[in-house]
């Protein structure tokens, strides 16, 4: 219990503040979780370990349920994955029943998010456990695998693909790296350049670039569009008022919802959308009443919150026991670990165990206070929504530049790295390239070099990928349902457009 | 680096795979994964081009029909407009600000007064570019946004938590 004495006031206090930043980044329609943590990062350079961990997890639960303010009142999802939010919650809004949806979804979210972090607790360390033994050949059919699920959660199939291999190329720009056995030489850019990338391009300027710089871009080109009408009034209480009498009956729903939530967002490099999209749908396929999900059923909203709260836990999953991250969000968190100079992998619990309960604790209590500011101080909440973009979106970009030239202690073309792939991730969208595969490709590039040069260098024989050991072909065939489930997919979708068509 | 194939287990189950045998030089390793990130993007841009080309190709003609047509072209502008003069005004400021922010920071140095000092204008005219109802009100809140949010951000960061700015 030594770790008690890291939980100081400053402690608490840092993640209510995270999670009351998180939920208004959440609330406001365009601004992501992910946005929310990458322009938060530069406040945690001051701050240990500890403290910014507590804040960017504020940040991560309070981003990730602040989502389903807009989704319930505007029909507008604040994050991804609040999408099927908006099927039940927004007619609930339009019957008068916002404040019921809003409280029913909030409840859901505290189920969700402390489900998956007990989930967290439990299972991370075991998994980490079991990964210490690997050696290059299954971290490297890891990081394979991880890419092939971001790609079958793509738009596109092959464009995700591309985005993430993209994604890849640019990691490998600058030296291949002496301390990871590499030989120091460099490759993919001029003469011109070495001074500058000497080491490839910064994490975080590309993360908070493609994420903030390159999102208010996409806004910018739509001309700052407002979407809260001027004097129209939200009648939030109309109708059937709240009460957790919404919940009987829906523990199952809670359970599979939430477990659903937690498992997508396990799997490494998924994340968003997809977890509550699994979990509306089963609902649908399980419920009494399937023909009322869509009209405005409480329990379309808890099978979707319940869900993208699942994931906050889930996805840190990945992340603490291999160091891949579960989701884009999560993926900003490894910057702040770089940051500390830890190394986040298998062996990362079990050398900081303070550290990790002490995530546990902030975690939990991120959900609580995420709850009691939400349920208490939703009509405050409501309000944020209306905060005009034009006063926001300046500020962000100030951050984005902060965050940007601080990382490594005043270097001018980091913030150019920010405009540069601002621009990227801008562009790239209009000829249908994707930021999040792009972005696991960029993170987990360099590491996959790694692997697969050294397993090759010590084993003389690409068989060996393969024969190594049982959990390598294990890796395989996860590797192969994830293909075929997401060419699987594909053919889905191009029968559904035909159908359309 | 030595060789692998005097190891004789692998060599019993490599004979009938020599295909796969792979032995890499140190002094080129460097290039000899970003090799092959190379050949799978130049096969995945060329199934992309042979998938997604043809649909593109529809898409243009399609569209270089419609704008031959005098009506059809004034809707398809309404729903896709984009809005250039925001989105470009946005690009000028911010390279702009970039731009101007170290040589400003360098007369007063180690201060974070560049940052400053560049946040402020840049905040006002980003925001007023932005702005859709220019009216008194608006002014007035922009105004002092613009001064009281970097001046915020440049107080706890720069002074109270040491972060370098420029």
């Amino acid at each position: 219990m030594e770790f008690l004495s890291y939980l100081s006031p400053m402690f608490f206090a840092l993640v209510g503040f995270g999670v009351i930043v998180g939920i208004i980044f959440g609330a406001i329609p365009g601004m992501t979780a992910t946005m929310a943590v990458a322009v938060c990062l530069p406040m945690t350079y001051a701050l240990d370990l500890i403290n910014g961990l507590a804040l960017l997890l504020g940040l991560y639960v309070g981003g990730i349920s602040g989502g389903l303010v807009p989704a319930i009142l505007l029909k507008i999802p604040g994050t991804p994955s609040s999408i099927t939010t908006t099927f039940d919650g927004y007619p609930m809004t339009q019957k008068g029943e916002g404040e019921r949806a809003l409280k029913t979804g909030i409840t859901a979210s505290l189920f969700g998010g402390i489900f998956s972090a007990v989930i967290l607790f439990l299972f991370a360390p075991s998994l980490a456990d079991f990964a210490i033994k690997f050696s290059y050949v299954e971290k490297f059919l890891i990081i394979l695998f991880a890419l092939t699920v971001i790609a079958s959660l793509s738009r596109n199939l092959l464009l995700g693909i591309f985005s993430g291999v993209l994604g890849v190329w640019f990691s490998l720009i600058g030296s291949y790296d002496i301390s990871y056995g590499g030989n120091g030489e460099y490759r993919l850019m001029t003469d011109a350049m070495v001074p500058y990338l000497e080491s490839g391009f910064s994490l975080l300027p590309v993360l908070i670039g493609l994420f903030g710089l390159g999102t208010i871009m996409q806004e910018a080109e739509k001309g700052i569009r407002e979407e809260v009408g001027k004097g129209k009034k939200l009648d939030l209480n109309g109708g059937t008022p709240f009460s957790f009498s919404v919940f009987k009956g829906e523990m199952i729903n809670l359970i599979r919802s939430s477990s659903l939530g937690t498992f997508v967002g396990m799997l490494p490099g998924v994340g968003g959308s997809a977890a509550s999209v699994l979990s509306y749908t089963q609902q649908k396929n399980f419920s009494k009443h399937p023909e009322k999900l869509g009209k405005g059923a409480p329990e379309g909203v808890i099978a979707s919150e319940a869900a993208n709260n699942g994931l906050t836990g889930g996805a840190l999953i990945p992340l603490l026991s291999l160091g891949i991250p579960g989701d884009s969000t999560t993926a900003v968190l490894i910057g702040a670990f770089t940051l500390q100079g830890i190394q986040l992998g298998p062996l990362f619990i079990g050398n900081n165990l303070d550290t990790w309960n002490t995530m546990m604790v902030a975690l939990l209590f991120a959900n609580l206070v995420m709850f009691f500011v939400m349920f208490f101080a939703i009509r405050t909440i409501v309000k944020v929504i209306t905060i005009p973009k034009y006063l926001l979106y300046p500020g962000i970009i100030m951050m984005c530049v902060v965050g940007a030239y601080a990382i490594n202690f005043g270097i001018m073309f980091d913030v150019w790295t920010l405009l540069f792939f601002g621009l990227f991730g801008y562009l790239g969208q209009k000829v249908g390239l994707e930021v999040a595969p792009f972005i696991i490709g960029f993170i987990l590039g360099k590491q996959a070099e790694v692997y697969f040069v050294k397993s090759l260098e010590s084993f003389g024989s690409l068989t060996i990928f393969f024969t190594k050991s049982p959990i390598a072909m294990v890796l395989w065939v996860l590797i192969l349902i994830s293909v075929v489930f997401s060419i699987y997919g594909m053919i889905k979708q191009k029968k559904n457009n035909n159908k359309h068509a | 680096m030595p060789c692998q194939q005097d190891h004789p287990g692998e060599t019993a189950m490599a004979d009938g795979s020599s295909l796969f045998k792979v032995s890499i030089d140190f002094d080129q390793s460097h290039l000899f994964f970003p090799n092959i990130i190379h050949w799978i993007l130049l096969i995945l841009a060329l199934l992309i081009a042979l998938t997604e080309g043809p649909k593109v190709l529809r898409k243009m003609r399609a569209r270089a029909e419609e704008n031959r047509g005098p009506e059809a072209s004034g809707e398809k502008d309404q729903t896709r407009k984009i809005d250039w003069l925001r989105l470009l005004g946005m690009l000028v400021l911010t390279i702009l600000y970039f731009y101007v922010m170290e040589p400003v920071g360098e007369i007063f140095p180690n201060t974070g007064l560049g940052f400053l000092l560049t946040s402020i204008p840049f905040m006002f005219l980003l925001s007023t570019l932005f702005v859709h109802t220019p009216g008194r009100r608006e002014f007035i809140t922009i105004t002092l946004s613009s001064i009281i949010s970097p001046t915020v951000a440049w107080y706890v960061l720069a002074q109270m938590f040491n972060i370098t700015l420029p």
